[in-house]
């Protein structure tokens, strides 16, 4: 907790949430929202086969239990 | 006397301006006047009641191995398509040396969706290595005309060989490539296409991805020296940022080199809705700078399409199909054959049994598909099968092997408001259609068509003349084909005459007609009567002719 009662800011980038998104190819891609230490949220898309490894290396089995994980699974996931 | 008239009909003539009752005269292969045509003629085609205008001219096509068994670019051609640009996204078909074939056609395969048959020499006629060889060999049985464009990455790989997916280019190099690109543009293309994007069929970046700015800076001054023509490029569009970058880039080599550039694709999507309209506003500021920078837009929505043969996003919200689909095919089916699994899997999906997530989807195709089913909602086909829809996914699944494609329609760029707008924007280029690409994929002919029917009848974002202008007359300024785009007299007599209130691209369809029996996916057009190559007749009233009238252009 920080000085104030609120929570400590992240040290590093955190997975806030995830969208599908039809990707050009015409398979559904992964829309990753990515909040950076600073506080920028940015996106980083993701295909299938890296989207189900993302979900293993982060020991889950839906999009929705990816909010809060570490950026750092996601190149564990490529 | 004239070989043809066209009477009666609404002349729309590329230029924007509002159609006029007229007649076209036609003669030796050029439009030879316009207005109350008096004259006779030995063929005379009556377009009372519907618009006669430029042909249409598609930017964005990979239709470089298709022309070598298909001089027609079928269906293109149908949907009023009188012009093509192959040889898009770094990839041509030449100039290729024999031996390294193999390398540029699993790079095709990877992006075309091609079996291998179709590069056989069965199917191609594999005899040229230089650019003028290539053209030389499609222009004979051409019905529409061509305007190739030279890939990066064929330039790259003819100087370098294998190296062109390693390294650098060495000044020599460089050199070497700029005489290499020199002479290709002499010899018929009308531009360089390269790529940040693309890979061959091991997954491994195509050579033009190994260039360093400077060789792309010393491309595109022959560019600049050969008549200021295009260069085309893929951007790592899937990244607003970074495209947003490769605008900054090709603005600053357009200005360096006085040349057009235009990227690809730009499309909207739900998930990032921002992203778009920042690409547009910066292609406006390098506009305003004085760069020729043209984003191509597709007009038609995009539709997911998945199988339970691969695991696909589109069912990771669903635990129990995640952990399912994560296994091996074997164990995979196995599961699938399990009632217990499938009653949780179904259970995953809701108190409506999927209904709300599956019972619009359609099924498309796959090699296994019930033709019974294809075509048609998945909701119906389970009503009818006495299942909820999510349990109809399952069985239909496993009792084809897998094999079975299911599409959700519309799943992005499919927001009309939104759309409309972007697409009339006068600094975006509609293009991007992928004619001859993605063949397993999805359909990717028709966009013409649903411009008419989404944006012109259905939106009001274009005027019948705006739309034409649009895709004809535009598309002809911004890549330099002087001949083509407008109905004026003396210019070449690419026309098509369509019907202005049902003018649309019709279902797609899967059929069997790529060498090898490979599965693609198209659409008929409807509302095209006439379609007219440089003054002959290529298609009318839903059937093609022998024409063979089409040329290498530029």
């Amino acid at each position: 907790m920080s000085g104030d009662g609120g929570p400590c800011p992240p040290t590093e980038a955190v997975i806030v949430g995830a969208d599908l998104a039809a990707g050009h190819d015409g398979a559904a891609e992964l829309v990753l929202r990515i909040r950076y230490a600073n506080g920028v949220v940015g996106n980083v898309l993701l295909d299938a086969d890296a989207g189900y490894a993302l979900m293993r290396n982060c020991d889950i089995d839906s999009l929705d239990g990816l909010a809060g994980q570490s950026w750092r699974k996601i190149l564990e996931g490529v | 006397m004239y070989d043809i008239v066209i009477r009666n009909g609404l002349v729309v003539d590329g230029d924007g301006e509002a159609g006029v009752l007229a007649d076209v005269a036609i003669e030796n292969g050029r439009i030879a006047a316009i207005g109350a045509v008096t004259g006779e003629a030995r063929r005379t085609i009556d377009a009372t009641g519907r618009v006669v205008a430029p042909g249409f001219i598609d930017p964005h096509t990979h239709f470089d191995a298709q022309l070598l068994w298909d001089g027609q670019a079928r269906p293109a051609l149908e949907h009023g398509v009188t012009s093509v640009i192959p040889g898009n996204c770094s990839l041509s078909l030449a100039p290729l040396r024999a031996a390294d074939r193999a390398t540029v056609v699993g790079m095709f395969q990877q992006i075309e969706e091609m079996p291998p048959e179709a590069f056989t020499e069965k199917y191609a006629k594999w005899t040229w290595e230089d650019f003028a060889g290539y053209c030389a060999t499609i222009e004979p049985d051409l019905a529409i005309n061509v305007a190739p464009l030279v890939g990066h990455s064929l330039i790259r790989l003819w100087v370098m060989g294998p190296d062109s997916q390693q390294r650098a280019a060495t000044p020599a190099e460089i050199t070497a490539m700029q005489a290499l690109l020199r002479q290709c543009m002499r010899d018929g293309a009308i531009g360089l296409s390269t790529s940040f994007v693309d890979v061959d069929a091991n997954g491994r970046p195509v050579p033009s991805r190994f260039a360093q700015f400077d060789e792309l800076d010393a491309l595109c001054q022959v560019l600049g020296e050969e008549g200021g023509r295009m260069l085309q490029v893929v951007p790592e569009f899937y990244d607003a940022d970074i495209t947003i970058a490769r605008i900054d880039q090709l603005a600053e080599l357009s200005l360096k080199h006085g040349i057009p550039t235009t990227f690809s694709p730009v499309f909207d999507s739900n998930a990032t809705p921002k992203a778009a309209p920042r690409i547009l506003d910066r292609v406006a500021e390098q506009v305003a700078r004085g760069a020729r920078v043209w984003p191509q837009m597709q007009t038609r929505p995009i539709d997911i399409s998945f199988s339970l043969l691969n695991p696909s996003l589109f069912l990771a919200r669903l635990p129990r199909w995640v952990r399912v689909l994560r296994q091996p095919l074997e164990k995979r089916l196995a599961a699938l054959e399990d009632a217990e699994t499938r009653r949780m899997m179904i259970a995953d999906c809701g108190a409506d049994g999927g209904e709300a997530m599956f019972g619009g989807l359609v099924v498309r195709g796959g090699d296994r598909a019930p033709q019974a089913y294809v075509g048609r909602r998945l909701g119906d086909i389970a009503r009818e099968r006495g299942e909820g829809a999510a349990e109809a996914v399952l069985n239909i699944s496993r009792e084809n092997g897998l094999d079975v494609a299911f599409l959700a329609a519309n799943g992005g760029h499919h927001d009309t408001a939104r759309i409309g707008p972007m697409l009339a924007n006068p600094l975006v280029h509609i293009g991007a259609s992928d004619g001859g690409a993605h063949l397993a994929s999805f359909s990717t002919y028709g966009d013409t068509g649903y411009l008419f029917s989404e944006f012109v009848r259905k939106s009001g974002d274009f005027t019948l003349e705006q739309a034409v202008k649009k895709i004809t007359a535009d598309t002809a300024d911004i890549w330099g084909l002087k001949d083509r785009g407008r109905l004026k007299p003396g210019l070449a007599a690419d026309i098509v005459v369509f019907d202005a209130d049902t003018i649309d691209r019709l279902e797609e369809r899967a059929v069997h007609d790529v060498p090898g029996e490979g599965l693609r996916y198209i659409r008929s057009a409807t509302g095209v009567d006439v379609v007219l190559v440089n003054g002959a007749v290529a298609w009318a009233h839903g059937a093609y002719t022998d024409a063979r009238s089409g040329a290498i252009c530029g």
